[in-house]
């Protein structure tokens, strides 16, 4: 892993309102790093990540990106900025957000050509040799709502790559997919980490977490609860609150029988 | 009834002079609500406060406001204050800026229906805001617009009849002259009656369903 | 005849008054009785026998078809060529009701249609006669669905009031008229109709977004 820090978060916090979403993370991502974050639903992990390419903003801390610093409170990047960190800043949804009017290969070209100008040709070759890579390359020219979710979110993928990144972010890029579905979506996700793209990942998918990621974050009542190298944090997590959400993940049944049980205070 | 099409094919000419007025006013306003339509729609989904806000009140004041004071104000009153218009000009304001307010919020309700995820990827994919618009809300809104805009150009249409009160000739102007001269209410008002139905039925039917054709075949 | 101009809201202001109560008391009367009757008739569209269906059909596209004005002119001055002579009152409330029920029927037909299927089902499983599922399932979601479209109605009714002057019903526009005739002064007496227009559609306005927030509770 090379030492350059890419991503480097101090002390950023974000409220809707009066309710804050998670305050005070603090976190470095270096390049070619796979960071994998994991942590209960309305623990702020999407809004975290959508802060890195600014869809959101924040409203305390800093938040540099690329070279670029952005900053919390009413402050707004200027337009170049925020268009340089979005072109080299990738990003996969959750529900894929493919743009249904387009077909599968006007999707993947749409923005190199309007942002970076690229030629129609040029783009559309580009987009195959992308589309080859996840298998589909005959599904170039369907429209999104024929596919699959499956594949749905593999076309996302390569959209999101045709603007050549150096960083991506995946939002819970599994987890509005049929079970049989994900693995197809995750190894194409594993082939990117094996190629050394800088990674920041949103998942329920722990056994996913341990294998690809380099480190793993627990984001838990509004902030990092637990962060270091994934053998360490899935296997031996050092905090109370971090070994909760784990049996709970790992064991659902287990706990549930325990909360059914009325004893307390085993720990 | 033979009497009734003998006085229609007599007067049928006069009243086909008026659809002319008819078209030429329904197209020059359509142009008008659409463009200022649009910039309405833009600036009430626009975060600029002042501007925002112009837009809001302009929609909910003139909508409130029957389109016949709309258009008095707009012949007379705006005569006081030294801006004469033709009858036809004043027509082409009034219409146009009423049916602004329907379509602009005919876009605006299209646009807002787009799932906020598509704005999401997009800008993700480093899009400017213009190309956003452009290239991913407006071609699927598209097909939301088209029926109620359709819906409001036939209204449009029925709407032009209103000018005969300051005497622009259209096909309703034609009318009410035949029929003060040739005392047959009846026979004219209904000729201008089927008339108006074409086009009711022209725009209604025949452009809802190659509207519907068109959805179809795209999903 | 010059009459300063700040003196006329004095003068008119009695005469507008009376003339909004008058457009306003017409309003009510015929949006209470073309709600009935649209009520009937969408029931007739929905279930009644095919003749029943297609009479209502047409009914509704030749009210949404033909020009505001065409409409009240057939009835106030074309029947007079079959002998009918309506006074100004009784023209205009047929009209408004004949109007009216026209898009009544449209309102409540998509209203009851808007209630999803699953619903009659359910209550048909439970056991619940066609009746008791119409009045007690069906219509008050319909109803609930109805609100926004109903309120515009309403606001629509009023604003076709306008047009009443033109058959020489004194209401607002008429006194309007009459005003800038003696005093050349048509800015302030159409800003006065305006306002008084204004003031109605947005209290209707209001009146109607309070009685959806009480049935968003289950919508």
């Amino acid at each position: 892993m090379s030492s350059k820090v890419v991503v480097s978060a101090k002390h950023v916090t974000k409220r809707f309102g009066s309710q804050v979403v998670f305050e005070d993370v603090t976190l470095d991502v270096h390049k070619k790093e796979v960071v994998a974050i994991i942590g209960p639903s309305g623990a702020g992990k999407s809004t975290f990540i959508r802060c890195v390419n600014r869809l959101h903003p924040f409203d305390e801390g800093t938040l540099e990106v690329l070279g670029h610093t952005l900053t919390g409170g009413g402050h707004s990047p200027s337009r170049e900025i925020l268009q340089d960190i979005r072109t080299r800043v990738g990003m996969v949804f959750q529900t894929f957000n493919l743009f249904p009017h387009l077909s599968v290969l006007n999707n993947i070209i749409l923005a190199p050509m309007e942002v970076k100008k690229i030629h129609r040709q040029q783009a559309a070759r580009q987009a195959m040799e992308l589309l080859a890579l996840v298998g589909l390359e005959h599904k170039a020219e369907m429209f999104p709502r024929r596919l699959s979710g499956g594949e749905q979110q593999r076309v996302a993928i390569c959209r999101a790559l045709a603007m050549d990144p150096e960083i991506m972010l995946f939002d819970e890029p599994t987890s509005m997919l049929d079970p049989e579905l994900v693995g197809e979506v995750l190894a194409a996700i594993r082939r990117l980490a094996q190629q050394g793209m800088t990674m920041l990942l949103v998942t329920h998918e722990m056994q996913f977490a341990k294998e690809v990621a380099d480190t793993v974050i627990i984001m838990a009542d509004h902030g990092i609860v637990e962060k270091g190298p994934a053998a360490k944090v899935l296997d031996a997590p050092a905090t109370e609150r971090a070994r909760v959400f784990l049996r709970r993940i790992l064991k659902p049944t287990e706990v549930a029988a325990e909360a059914a049980a009325p004893a307390r205070g085993r720990f | 009834m033979q009497a009734m099409f003998s006085a229609w094919v007599q007067y049928l000419p006069q009243l086909l002079r008026g659809v002319g007025v008819t078209l030429e006013l329904t197209g020059l306003s359509l142009v008008v609500a659409v463009v200022f339509g649009f910039i309405l729609a833009l600036s009430r989904l626009s975060h600029i406060r002042g501007l925002n806000l112009l837009a809001t009140w302009y929609v909910e004041i003139i909508r409130a406001i029957p389109v016949l004071i709309l258009l008095f104000t707009a012949y007379y009153s705006l005569g006081q204050l030294g801006i004469v218009l033709s009858a036809m000009q004043a027509a082409v304001v009034t219409l146009g800026g009423f049916y602004a307010t329907q379509y602009g919020e005919i876009f605006r309700g299209a646009i807002l229906s787009i799932d906020r995820g598509q704005t999401e990827a997009a800008a993700a994919l480093g899009l400017p805001s213009v190309a956003i618009m452009r290239r991913v809300i407006l071609p699927q809104a598209f097909f939301a617009i088209l029926p109620p805009a359709t819906n409001q150009l036939s209204n449009l249409i029925k709407d032009t009849s209103l000018v005969f009160t300051i005497s622009l000739a259209d096909l309703m102007y034609q009318t009410y002259s035949a029929l003060s001269l040739n005392f047959l209410p009846m026979d004219m008002l209904l000729l201008a009656g089927i008339i108006y139905f074409i086009f009711y039925l022209v725009i209604a039917k025949l452009l809802g369903r190659w509207e519907l054709n068109v959805q179809q075949s795209r999903s | 005849m010059h009459i300063p101009i700040l003196t006329i809201p004095r003068l008119y202001a009695g005469v507008i008054a009376q003339g909004a109560v008058k457009d306003l008391a017409l309003t009510v009367v015929s949006t209470i009785v073309s709600f009935i009757l649209g009520t009937l008739g969408a029931a007739g569209r929905l279930y009644g026998p095919w003749l029943v269906k297609t009479v209502i059909y047409w009914y509704v596209e030749i009210i949404r078809g033909l020009p505001a004005i065409l409409q009240l002119f057939i009835i106030y001055f074309g029947f007079t060529q079959w002998g009918i002579d309506f006074s100004p009152l009784t023209a205009a409330l047929i009209w408004l009701v004949a109007y009216g029920t026209g898009y009544g029927v449209e309102i409540f037909r998509s209203g009851i249609m808007e209630v999803p299927h699953g619903q009659s089902e359910a209550a048909a499983a439970l056991g619940l006669s066609r009746r008791t599922t119409m009045l007690r399932i069906i219509l008050p979601q319909a109803y609930a669905a109805m609100l926004p479209p109903l309120t515009s109605f309403v606001v629509l009714q009023l604003k076709n009031t306008t047009l009443l002057y033109l058959v020489g019903y004194a209401d607002i526009m008429y006194q309007a008229r009459l005003g800038t005739d003696a005093t050349e002064q048509p800015g302030i007496l159409y800003l006065m109709a305006a306002l008084a227009y204004l003031i109605m559609s947005l209290a209707i306005g209001r009146l109607g977004y309070r009685l959806e927030r009480r049935t968003a509770a289950y919508r």
